[in-house]
This record gives C-alpha cells, structure tokens and sequence, in this order.
C-alpha cells in the first residue's frame, strides 16, 4: 500500500494544486458516469482475477493448514519405527533428551494398523462399513499432558479398556454411530467387538493421521488389541506402524518453526534417527506450495484476461482521446502545456485506477469463493480436502496495488502518448499524417533485432525455454522498422507476423529439449506471441479480407459497407478489440479443446492403464485379500500380486535429496498378462523384455513418465533408461541402487516405480505384502459387477475393488471439472472483450452521430443504420473469433503431434466449440445491440443541427 | 418584380410551373425543459419545380429549421408538406426515407461527408440506395465528380480534401440520384470568397439545367443569384420576393 501510496502522489498534487487541470479531470468524469462506470468495470475485472487468484492460493493453503489443526495438532515429528521393542526403547531415550530440552515439550507412543470397521446388523451382517480404518492405540493420559496445550490434543477421558473404542468424529459420522452402538473391527483375519464410548473430536492426536485428504478415520482401541488380533490371525500381513510422536515447544505453527533446530538436536543426541519425519514441517511447507502453485495457475489463466483488460483500457483512453481532440487542440493553443494535458488525463485515469482497483480488490474476493465453491465439488474424490474459504488481508492488497499498478501505468503511457497532438490538427480535426519510418525507429529495429539474436545465442544453446521462444519473434519483429525504408511496410509487417506465427507454434516440437518440463508461464508468452502476431497480420490485410467480403456481399450492401468501412479505418481501435478477443477466445478454445482429448479417450487410456487386467483390488495391508483365494473366485481368471510401499528416492534430478514416492513389486503374472504399458523401451526390444529383467534383475526398476512429478501439467519424464537412482525404506532407511531399465506410460492412479516383489523383502522385510491384486476377468463377466461382488466379500480385508474403467473415468471425470472451472475462469476475459466491443460501440454512436444524420438525410432507413452498426461489431468479434480459434486447434493438434501430453489422438469437440463460437458471438451482437438501436433511433435533422 | 405576402395569408397563387413543394400551415415547436420557443409559425409556402428559392434571415429566425421540416428531416407539431405529391410527414419513417433517398438531395454547410468513405463512395451513396446496381452507381458516381473537375480525387477520402474540393463533393453527392430538388444548407458557409463563388456558379449551373433548388443562407449576396427570396423572421415568411 505504501507503493500505491507513493505512486500516487503525483496524481494527488496535480488534483490539490492545479484546478485547471483538476476540474478537467473530474468533470470529464462526471460528465458521462455512465461510460465512466463502464471504464471502471472494464478494468476492475483485472484486479479482481488478480485478486481471485491469490484468494484461491489462500484458500488452498489455509485448508491444507487446517490439517495442522485436526490431523496434528501438537505433533511436530513422528517417528516410525520398525517393532515394538525398538519404539520403546526410542520413547525412553526420546523421552529423556526431552527433560533436558527446552526445544522438545513432548513425547508420545503411539501404535497404528489400517483395518476394516463395520457396524453389524442383527443378523451380524455389516449395516455400514469403512473398510480402510486407522486403528490407534495410545495412553489417553499421557496424550493429553503432550505439548503445552491439552485443548490442541483432541483427546478426552481416559484410554479405552478392553472391548471399548472412542471413535473419531469422521469415522463415527461415516458409520453414523453414536456412544453405546456396537462395532467390529476386522484386522490381521481377526475380528473383535467394541462398544462406541465416546465420539473424538478431529483435532490433534484424535485426529491424527498421515492419509492423504482432510478425513481421519480414527478409532482408538485398548493398548495391545492390535497385537492380539495379530496374534490370532494367520495372514501374512504388514506388521502394526510403531511410532514416536514428538512435540517441539511453541503451539501448532510455532511448534513447526522449530523443527529444523530439534531435529538437529535429537540427530545429535540419539545419532542418525531413520524414520524420522518432519510431518508438520511438510505439511505447511507442502501447503504453502500447493497454494502458491494454484494462484500461479490461476493467476496465469487470468493474465490473458488481465491483459483484454489492459487493452479495453487504452482503447477507451485512445477513443475518450479522439473524441476531445478539438477540445485538447483549443486547449493547447490558449496555452495549456502538453504536460498539462497528460495530467488531465493521468488525473482522470488515476481516478478510474482506485475505483477500479477498490472494487476489484472486493469482486476478487467473491470471485475467489466463488472458484473455491466450484473446487469443493472437485477436490471431493476419495481422498477429500475440506476446502475452507481463506482470504489473506495480504493478497487483497496485494492484488489492489497488482491491478491498480497496471491500469495507472497505462493510463499514464497512454495518456503521454495521446497527448502529443499537434494544435492546428488537433483543432481543425484533421487527420495524422503518414507514418514515415525515422531515424529513431531504425535505431529501435536494430536494437530489437539485436536483443533477439543475443536471445537465441545464449537461449538455443543452454535449451533456455524463454529466450528460445522470445528470440527469434523479437528478430523478426525488429526487422519491419529496420527494413521498412526500402520494402513495403505491409509486406514486411506480414512476413514478420507469419514467421512469428509459425515459430511459435513449430518451436516446441522443434526443440524439445528447450521446452521439456516447461512451467505453466511459457504457454502464456506463448498464446501471447500467437495472438499479437495473428492480429497483426491481420490488420495489416484487412482491405483484402473486407474486399472478399464484400464481393461475398454483393457490393451493393451499404450496411456491409458501412459496417466494414469503419473497421478499417480505425485500425488502431479495431486491433485492440481484435486482440482482445483473439487473446481470450484462444485460451477458451485451447481449455476446451485440451480437456476433450483427454476425456474422450476413456478407452484407449483404460486399454493402456489396464493392460491385461480388467479390475484392481486394493485391501488393508494389515488383512490383505488373499490371491489364492481370489483366483478361485468365480469370474475370475488371473490374479497378478502386486505390493505397494512408501519410499524415497533419490535421483539425479533430486539435487541429492530423498523425495517420498512409492515403489510397487510386481509378480510374474503382471507381466504374463499385460503390464502398463512403456513408451522408452530403453534398451529392451519390446516391453515383455524390460518387465522380465525387472522380474530376474533387483538392481532394474521402471519408473512412470510421472515419477516424483507433483501438481498436475503434461509428464515431465525427468529419467531417462539406464539413469541410476537411489530406493530407500524410510522406516530401516535401507537403501538400494537401482537403474531405469524403461519409462512406462503414466497409468493416473499408479504412477508407481516397479521392481520385482521379492526384491523389495531385503530392504522392507515383512512389511512387503500384496496390498492390491490385479484382477483379469473371465470371458462374459462384466468387471463393475464382479468388483461390486468382491467388495461384499472382502469387506473384513477392507477390500476397494474397482473396474479399470471406472479409475479412469473417475480421474478424467475429475480432470474434466478442473478444466471446466479454468474455463470459468477464462470467460471472465470474455466478458471483458464483450463489454470492450459494447463500449467501443456506444462511443462510436456518440462520435458518428452527425455521420448517421447525414446518411439519414440520403436515405439511410434506421433499420440499415442498425444493421451497419451490428455488422460492424460483428466483423470484428468474428474475426477476433476466428483468430483465437484457428490459433488454439492448431496449437492443440501441435500438441497432440508433439506427445507432449503423451500419446493421444487429435480430436476436436465440435459440438462444444460451436456452442463456445455461437455464445461468444451472440453475446457480442447483444453488446452492440442497445448502442446500434440508440444510433437507428438519431433523428437527422437533430444530429445536423447539433453537429452544425 | 417583387411582392410580399402576409405570413398568414390562406392561399398562395400558384408559379407559373407546377408545384413540386406544397406545404400549408407548419408549425414546429421546441421544447426544453419548461421552456419552448416557437421556431415556425403556419408557414405556407409552395415551390415550384425548376425554382431557385434563398430562403433568407437572420440568425436564429428558423431558416434551417424550415428546410428541415419540409425536407422531412425534422418532424412538424401542425401542418402538411406535400413533395412531389406525397404528404411526406404523414408518411412512415421508413418511406419517408425511401422517399428522400428518391427525390432529394442535401448540401450542408460542414460539408458532412463520411469521412472513411472515398470520395467516389460519398458520392455513389445515394445511387446505391436507389437501387442502383454498384457497378453503374460506380460509373455514374466517377461521371458526376469528373464534371466537377475531381476526377483526379476520386479515391480521396474527405480529411485529405480541401474544403471547396469536399463542398463540390458534397454537391456531386446531391445531384447523382438525379433528384427532383436539392435542399443546401449555407452550402458556402464554410468556404472562402473565391470557392464560394465557384460553387455557387455551379449550382446556378445545375438549376439553369432544371433543377429544383432550395438554398437557405444569411448572405444577401448569393441570395441575390436565386429567382426567388423569401425572408423568414421569428419563424414566419415576411416577405417572398420573385425575380422573373
């Protein structure tokens, strides 16, 4: 604000000490607040997107801080440890380095198993059932005296005794049970029946849980229950997770900011401690950029509609200009300075900059609920997050000072730039002269031209993304003032224009290496540098392209005429409104376009995804479902085992770091029935080869094109076959080497490195058991009924069955919605466009009034006066239309040839693009509807008079 | 020979050719606000075809006005105006329009061109209206601005005119649809001295070829060159002077 502050101090003087200039500020203003408010609308749309966007980082990143709260609370660490005797004998020496801290207030066991929890029937048949449970033993007591603050623990009463339970308020809400229902959980092919004691709050330890998603599905038992059920089972499962949870000093965030100084503590106390996670740490850390990931996102969406408003913006200042020409012309000649009359301007700008960036500032944080509305719906799968509406006091001001930057700083250019008019022109309303290319230009072509070629020499050779795509457009475009004494202007601007089109759209397959892994930004110079070129050359042929019309129309159309003649003639006005949208059709139709290549190509991704197998079958690692029992189930006709675990990797890309991912261990029916499929066979003739030398190699693994990826956007495929990475158990801290023998094809819900199971039973010992089983169905069985079968069945495994089909449905469904919103968001640009070509065109009707009298007086009927103005507005929506539209397919099929996204097959969704077409294009023929009324109703002899 | 006319007089003798322009009992009000001035008083007046009328008077005495009202630009609050036969206020918008674009042409005094249409397209405007087809309201547009010595300004858009070279423009618009009458709003208002008298000397051209011209100007001078004057005051006809 204090930038806001100081920049408008200037602004401020000229309103204070010149009342000349003041008055001519204001009252311009006031004069019309009709068209005033249209200018105020135009651009506050600019700041609310900026706005919006940092209000949906903030959102994102409160409702991930929210989990702090409830999943957390005063545990700053966790430790996980392999048994129970080594997880007491940490706690004691935890324990006693915590008498000694001041960094660490507390030390707590706790003991954990995934297991089903069903609520029986009379029958003893489950009514309801979760069957992917927390079952959590700790000492309520000591819970409650961990950390400074009991409030933060969640937890109440004391530790529930044998055949009791206190149930979480997410699971209890999930079974709908109250105290004193019956439960029985199922774990390690044991059950046991507990009595609800009372319902746990979702806050701090009752609500404590490292699932991914803002549920915890707790239910605390009885200390020693879990190895009980484990000790009468006979399943080969994954032993119960032994913890340490330790609270540093300080409440929830501040506890946090100490992490760093106790883990050094506790490293240097107790030695190396494997197992050891910073579990508050990340989760903010992860929060914060999971927030900042969205408000870029959402902010470079938004800037092509920022920049239709920055367009809008100084077409009105250029328009308000032309209309005050004689009027700034007499000004100039009864002595007023051309500073004086840039102040008048700036003034009137500067007002416009503060109310619209006041008012967008608040739209912004409405638009911002509205887009975590929409999300909520999005981010409601399996793994939900609780959004809650956040908005930083920061980021509106922040997105105020961001909008009200922009429009002062084009008022202000703009402003210096109209007002360099020449006084006899300016009051006699004649015409600007002819540009004549100058010396001053020349030197600015060759600059441009130079500033490209230093692009291009440092950015091709280094594969820099920017300087590699900037480079050569600057090239071209520096060379039509250097050139343009001796070739043809027109010509030139063309040339430039196409070789920039061209290069903008071939430069990402051309030089992949330049634009692999590129961020969300350089598709945004990209659509930038399309667009501009597009218009470019656009405006430079439209006598051709009015000509062609015309000829369309018969040439003896006088609406066409008239309707084309004004388009051309102001060039200027019309490249803004072109450009405008041009910029925000192409974002809409690439979105569209974008979205239904994926979705709809559900079968060819399940084909790939599934490969051999029809359905997958997750269970509770604690009571797996058993694959010999499966195979023998009717319908069914292979089961492949598979054994998914938490891990880290290191890799050449990880700068060193162990980044956690997971590592799934493949059987041998996996391969003999169909893997996933591979799309870098490395070495290997085919992929059959590459899956058996993982099969026979422990040293071989196959990562996905997604490996390590986080967020969304095309694969990044950061490995490449025969790169050397490093596994490690994060429980033992076991390490092995490994090396990529091929890339798979990225498979949505599994982007998993695969190593054969039996080579993961050195590094994670009994905890490797086949936690989801790949089903291949028998001939004639429909997939979606037979998982329907096995879910009934192995509900005590907590089994998840589900068609291949219906996970990638799910994905693109969810994949889809989040397209849809952007699409939301981007036709923000379009109202911005819209209501651009409607105040361009109420403008026009007050400029032409005495124009429209005089064709009136020939015989012009109102009717045809309507018309003209309609095909006016509607030549340059359609071409504005056709430009962003043509630019976004051939961008998207340049994708699609690239395999940027992967393999996926061009595909064009007609229907919604007509519709897209058709809307965009009606609602600009509403714009203008009201203003070309208002002209077909000038009576001219009213119009003459007043002109007269 | 000159005779004057009371303003309210209930007959006017007819020319000695037949009227194309009858118009009895004009009235025409302003209003604004709370306040209304009455700009014509029941004018009677008839032209008859192939007559150059000044319609003279001082500033603010209703001379534009009137034209307006019987050109049909401007609507009447009493009376009829009756143009080549059609009672042109009783007639809808539209072939009030249709009717203007047939039978009449405009001189104004700011020349009023459309300034993104060529001098050639200013000038095939109301051919094309008329129903003329492009090529020849091409032609006949060329034909008209060439007897005026444009002919090497025809793709001239008007700001690159000179003010007599767009006034001439202005009059090769008015007459190419061949009307029956030509209505000029200080047509040399604009002009200096010599480009004046210029245009002038050519619509004097143009009226000894038959055309009906009805000239509204404050000058005494060039309402001197027209076969009829009449003065307007205060919204009524004072005086209707004939030259033979």
């Amino acid at each position: 604000m204090v930038v806001v502050a100081v920049a408008s101090l200037p602004f401020l003087v000229v309103l204070l000490r010149r009342p000349v200039l003041r008055r001519l500020a204001l009252r311009s203003i006031v004069r019309r607040p009709r068209e005033s408010a249209l200018v105020v609308l135009g651009s506050l749309l600019g700041t609310a997107i900026i706005t919006g966007s940092f209000v949906v980082g903030d959102t994102l990143d409160a409702s991930l801080r929210q989990d702090a709260v409830t999943k957390l609370g005063p545990v700053d660490e966790l430790v996980r440890t392999s048994s129970a005797q080594e997880q007491e004998a940490l706690a004691a020496r935890l324990a006693d380095l915590d008498r000694r801290s001041p960094l660490i207030d507390g030390v707590l066991p706790l003991t954990t198993a995934t297991a089903a929890v069903a609520v029986p029937g009379p029958d003893g048949r489950a009514l309801r059932a979760e069957p992917a449970a927390t079952v959590v033993e700790l000492d309520f007591p000591a819970a409650r005296t961990f950390g400074a603050d009991s409030s933060i623990t969640g937890i109440d009463g004391d530790t529930p005794g044998p055949g009791h339970a206190a149930v979480g308020e997410d699971l209890a809400a999930e079974l709908a049970v109250v105290p004193g229902d019956l439960l029985t959980v199922y774990a390690y092919g044991a059950r046991r029946a507990v009595v609800v004691d009372r319902i746990l709050p979702q806050r701090g330890l009752a609500g404590v849980s490292e699932r991914s998603g803002s549920d915890s599905l707790n239910l605390f038992l009885a200390p020693g229950t879990i190895e009980e059920l484990r000790a009468e089972g006979p399943v080969d499962a994954t032993p119960p997770t032994a913890s340490v949870a330790i609270s540093n000093q300080g409440g929830i965030v501040e506890g946090a900011t100490r992490t760093d100084e106790a883990t050094e503590e506790i490293a240097a106390a107790l030695g190396e401690v494997p197992g050891l996670k910073p579990v508050k740490q990340d989760l903010l850390e992860s929060a914060e950029a999971v927030g900042a990931e969205f408000t870029e996102l959402f902010g470079s969406i938004g800037f092509f509609s920022v920049l239709a408003g920055v367009l809008l913006l100084v077409n009105i200042f250029v328009m308000l200009a032309q209309e005050r020409k004689s009027e700034m012309g007499m000004l100039r000649a009864v002595g007023l300075r051309r500073s004086g009359l840039v102040g008048s301007f700036a003034v009137e700008g500067w007002c416009y900059a503060v109310a619209a960036a006041a008012a967008g500032s608040l739209a912004g944080i409405g638009l911002g609920r509205v887009v975590a509305g929409v999300a909520t719906d999005i981010f409601s799968g399996d793994e939900a997050l609780d959004l809650t509406f956040a908005v930083d006091a920061a980021s509106v001001e922040t997105g105020f000072a961001a909008g009200f930057a922009i429009s002062l700083l084009t008022v202000a250019l703009t402003s210096a730039w109209i007002a360099r008019v020449n006084v006899i022109r300016a009051i006699r309303d004649l015409p600007e002269p002819p540009h004549r290319p100058r010396a001053r230009s020349l030197v600015v072509g060759a600059l441009v031209v130079a500033a490209g070629a230093a692009l291009i020499a440092t950015g091709v050779p280094a594969d820099e993304p920017y300087a590699t795509l900037v480079g050569p457009v600057l090239v071209a475009a520096g060379l039509v003032p250097l050139l343009s004494r001796a070739l043809n202007r027109r010509l030139l601007v063309s040339v430039a224009s196409i070789a920039s089109l061209v290069w903008a759209v071939i430069a990402f397959g051309l030089l992949p290496a330049a634009f692999e892994g590129a961020e969300i930004p350089i598709f945004v110079v990209q659509g930038i540098i399309l667009t501009a070129s597009a218009v470019a050359l656009v405006s430079q042929n439209q006598e051709a392209i009015a000509a062609v019309l015309r000829r369309l129309g018969g040439g003896r159309s006088m609406a066409m005429r008239l309707g084309l003649a004004y388009p051309l003639a102001r060039r200027f006005r019309t490249g803004m409104i072109l450009a405008m949208y041009s910029l925000v059709v192409f974002t809409l139709v690439f979105i569209t376009v974008l979205s239904n290549l994926f979705s709809s190509q559900i079968e060819s991704f399940t084909a790939d995804v599934a490969g051999g197998f029809d359905l997958q079958v997750s269970s509770n690692s604690a009571n797996p479902v058993p694959a010999e029992e499966l195979r023998s189930t009717d319908g069914v006709a292979a089961v492949a085992t598979l054994a998914d675990l938490d891990a880290e990797f290191s890799t050449p890309t990880t700068n060193g770091e162990f980044e956690s991912w997971f590592v799934t261990g493949i059987d041998e029916v996996f391969v003999d029935e169909g893997p996933t499929g591979l799309n870098d066979l490395g070495r290997f003739p085919d992929a059959d080869s590459a899956y058996w030398a993982v099969l026979s190699d422990p040293s071989m693994v196959i990562v996905s094109d997604f490996f390590l990826q986080g967020g969304g956007g095309p694969p990044e495929a950061a490995l490449v076959p025969g790169q050397k990475l490093t596994l490690r158990d994060p429980l033992s801290g076991r390490v092995r080497e490994l090396t990529v023998a091929a890339i798979a094809d990225s498979s949505f819900a599994n982007d998993a490195a695969y190593v054969s199971t039996t080579s993961l039973h050195d590094l994670y010992g009994p905890r490797v058991v086949a936690n989801r089983l790949l089903v291949a169905t028998a001939p004639g069985v429909e997939p979606a009924a037979l998982a329907d079968r096995l879910d009934a069945t192995y509900l005590a495994n907590g089994a998840d069955a589900e068609s291949f089909r219906a996970i990638v449905a799910s994905n693109l469904s969810s994949q889809t919605q989040f397209f849809r919103l952007m699409q939301g968001y981007l036709a923000l640009g379009l109202v911005v466009g819209i209501a651009g070509l409607g105040v361009v065109m109420v403008r026009a009707v007050r400029e032409r009034r005495r124009q429209v009298g005089v064709l009136r007086s020939l015989g012009y009927d109102a009717a045809a006066v309507r018309r003209a103005f309609m095909l006016e507005s509607a030549f340059v929506a359609a071409e504005g239309i056709a430009i962003g539209t043509g630019l976004a397919v051939v961008t998207a099929f340049q994708i699609v040839a690239n395999d940027t996204f992967g393999d996926l097959a061009f595909a064009l969704p007609w229907g919604q693009l007509a519709v897209l077409v058709l809307a965009t294009f009606g609602a600009s023929i509403l714009a203008t509807a009201a203003p070309a009324q208002q002209a077909s109703r000038i009576r001219p002899a009213v119009a003459l008079r007043l002109a007269d | 020979m000159s005779s004057s006319a009371p303003a309210d007089a209930p007959d006017i003798s007819p020319g000695p050719a037949p009227s194309i322009l009858v118009a009895r009992g004009v009235r025409k009000t302003y209003r604004t606000g709370a306040e209304s001035v009455d700009a014509l008083r029941s004018i009677d007046l008839d032209v008859a075809a192939g007559e150059f009328l000044a319609v003279m008077g001082p500033s603010g005495s209703g001379k534009t006005t009137l034209l307006n009202c019987l050109s049909g630009l401007d609507d009447i609050d009493e009376g009829s105006v009756v143009v080549d036969g059609d009672d042109i206020h009783a007639l809808s918008d539209a072939r009030r329009t249709r009717h203007r674009a047939a039978s009449m042409g405009f001189i104004f005094q700011a020349f009023n061109l459309i300034p993104v249409f060529s001098a050639v397209e200013n000038v095939e405007l109301p051919l094309l209206l008329a129903g003329v087809s492009a090529k020849r309201a091409r032609h006949r547009a060329q034909e008209s601005l060439e007897r005026l010595g444009l002919g090497h300004r025809l793709r001239h858009r008007p700001p690159e005119l000179s003010g007599g070279e767009q006034q001439r423009v202005t009059v090769a618009r008015a007459i190419a649809g061949e009307p029956q009458i030509v209505w000029a709003d200080e047509p040399t208002g604009n002009l200096d001295t010599e480009t004046a008298a210029t245009v002038m000397e050519l619509l004097r051209e143009l009226h000894r070829g038959g055309l009906t011209l009805v000239l509204v100007t404050h000058d005494a001078a060039i309402g001197a060159s027209a076969g009829r004057r009449i003065e307007v005051r205060d919204g009524r006809v004072v005086s209707d002077d004939r030259q033979d």
